[in-house]
């Protein structure tokens, strides 16, 4: 498919990963445009819920961003959120969205780096694949 | 004397076990019978498609799997005033949903040619007098309005004659928003819900009196489920499977239990256990999660083309 068509849907925790974004771009940083950020407050708030939704809307890629393990905010929000996702990886697969459209990692404030390599990696991968078919199928459907 | 309401009942792609359910209604039968007239009901009696009277409640079950599911869905709404989605398989698409994992055509081959009580040298699968699948089941309300959900599997006798009564004398029902361990009476530990293993109900035996059986190492769908139940299999140390379907706050039932089982999972040592091992222990997620919600879950079915 083509770049510009795809859409990641990106999940940063407030204290970190969301200050990554911001020293990515105060830095100047490129990075490719195709992401949507949703800031939450912490890593652990995120639901698998919400990884499915966003594919349901026609994501075609999800990337879950917090804190290092050990710099939570709330303590351990991300260690939770890490248990989560492999059972996500494993229900993506079950359903045939394939867990490679999914990714999730630490991001620091102080790493805008990071931030850029991870969209940019995401992008060419989810480029890769193509759309992803849940939106297509259930619309041809309908 | 007042005129009675006239009650239809209709089965889809259901197992007709929630019209035992109604069959089941005992007394309460009597309270029902004062107030209205079954008029339409393929399991009491003989009807004709062609000659559905007007109706002012119509209660279906089963979700939509055919196309004649649909057809007659589509047929009995016209005719009704009122529509109760009846049981799971109407609500959330049930246990057949889980045919979603299948395509109509490796579904079609496996009761036709491969189960072994199926004699088919031949390999014929049928396809004249016999209505077509649809490409996944789905839930009634996705293929007609619907104006009142009772999910269970089967609903329990007493609240669907309570809600059928209560609508006769023009009531409004409402189901309960609390999920189930609100009503359980197994303790919860009082230092919060943890979990060092998932086992499956043979492999423990006889679970402990009183304890919630989450940290026993039992997944029970409890948190995730709607409280309609009266939490009647925990009470007697089985787990709830999630037979009801979600509460109204949750919009996957199946997503939000894999969240509570994956935090829960060792959270006493957070920080150093495995994140991988508590999907090391389960083997069949959707079967596990979704057993009854498939076809009203956010990815409803399984995607065919790999992901690709
Ligand atoms: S605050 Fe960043 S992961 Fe919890």
């Amino acid at each position: 498919m083509a770049e510009d068509d795809v859409k990641i849907v990106m999940f940063c925790c407030n204290w970190c990963s969301y200050g990554g974004a911001d020293t990515a771009g105060t830095s100047r940083m490129q990075y490719p445009p195709n992401i949507r950020v949703i800031r939450v407050m912490c890593s652990g708030r995120i639901e698998p819920q919400f990884v499915l939704k966003a594919f349901r809307e026609g994501a075609d890629g999800v990337i879950v961003a917090g804190c290092h393990h050990g710099d939570c905010h709330y303590d351990a929000g991300n260690y939770k959120l890490d248990r989560r996702m492999r059972l996500v990886y494993k229900l993506a697969e079950d359903m045939g969205i394939g867990k490679e459209r999914i990714y999730h990692d630490w991001i620091s404030a102080s790493e805008g780096e990071k931030f850029a390599d991870t969209v940019k990696m995401m992008v060419t991968r989810i480029k890769e694949l193509g759309s992803a078919p849940l939106k297509e199928q259930l619309d041809a459907e309908a | 004397m007042v005129e009675k309401a006239k009650i239809g009942t209709m089965w889809l792609g259901g197992c007709s076990g929630c019209h035992l359910s109604i069959a089941d209604f005992h007394e309460s039968l009597l309270d029902v019978m004062e107030l209205a007239d079954f008029e339409f009901s393929p399991v009491l009696m003989d009807t004709k498609y062609d000659e559905v009277p007007e109706l002012d409640v119509l209660i279906v079950e089963g979700g939509i799997r055919n196309e004649e599911n649909r057809e007659l869905a589509e047929e009995l709404r016209e005719k009704a005033n009122f529509v109760i989605s009846y049981g799971t398989c109407a609500a959330y698409g049930g246990i057949p949903g889980l045919g979603n994992l299948h395509t109509v055509e490796e579904l079609e081959k496996e009761a036709y040619i491969n189960s072994p009580s199926t004699p088919n040298e031949e390999g014929i699968i049928p396809n004249e007098d016999v209505p077509a699948l649809e490409s996944r089941v789905r839930p009634l309300n996705e293929a007609i309005d619907v104006d009142l959900v009772v999910p269970g599997c089967p609903p329990r006798s007493d609240v669907v004659a309570e809600a059928v009564i209560a609508l006769l004398k023009g009531e409004t029902v409402e189901l309960p928003t609390t999920n189930l361990c609100d009503v359980c009476p197994r303790e919860k530990p009082p230092e919060g819900l943890a979990m060092d293993v998932i086992k499956r109900q043979f492999e423990i035996g006889k679970p402990e009196d009183d304890l919630c059986l989450i940290p026993q190492g039992l997944i029970c769908m409890g948190p995730a489920t709607i409280s309609l139940c009266g939490a009647e299999c925990p009470s007697i140390a089985i787990q709830c499977r999630g037979c009801y379907g979600p509460t109204s706050k949750v919009m996957d039932q199946g997503a939000k239990m894999i969240s509570a089982i994956a935090s829960d999972y060792g959270i006493e040592e957070d920080k150093t256990i495995d994140p991988e091992q508590v999907a090391d222990q389960l083997d069949d997620i959707v079967g596990t999660f979704y057993t009854y919600t498939l076809p009203a879950a956010l990815i409803p079915a399984k995607m065919q083309k790999g992901g690709k």
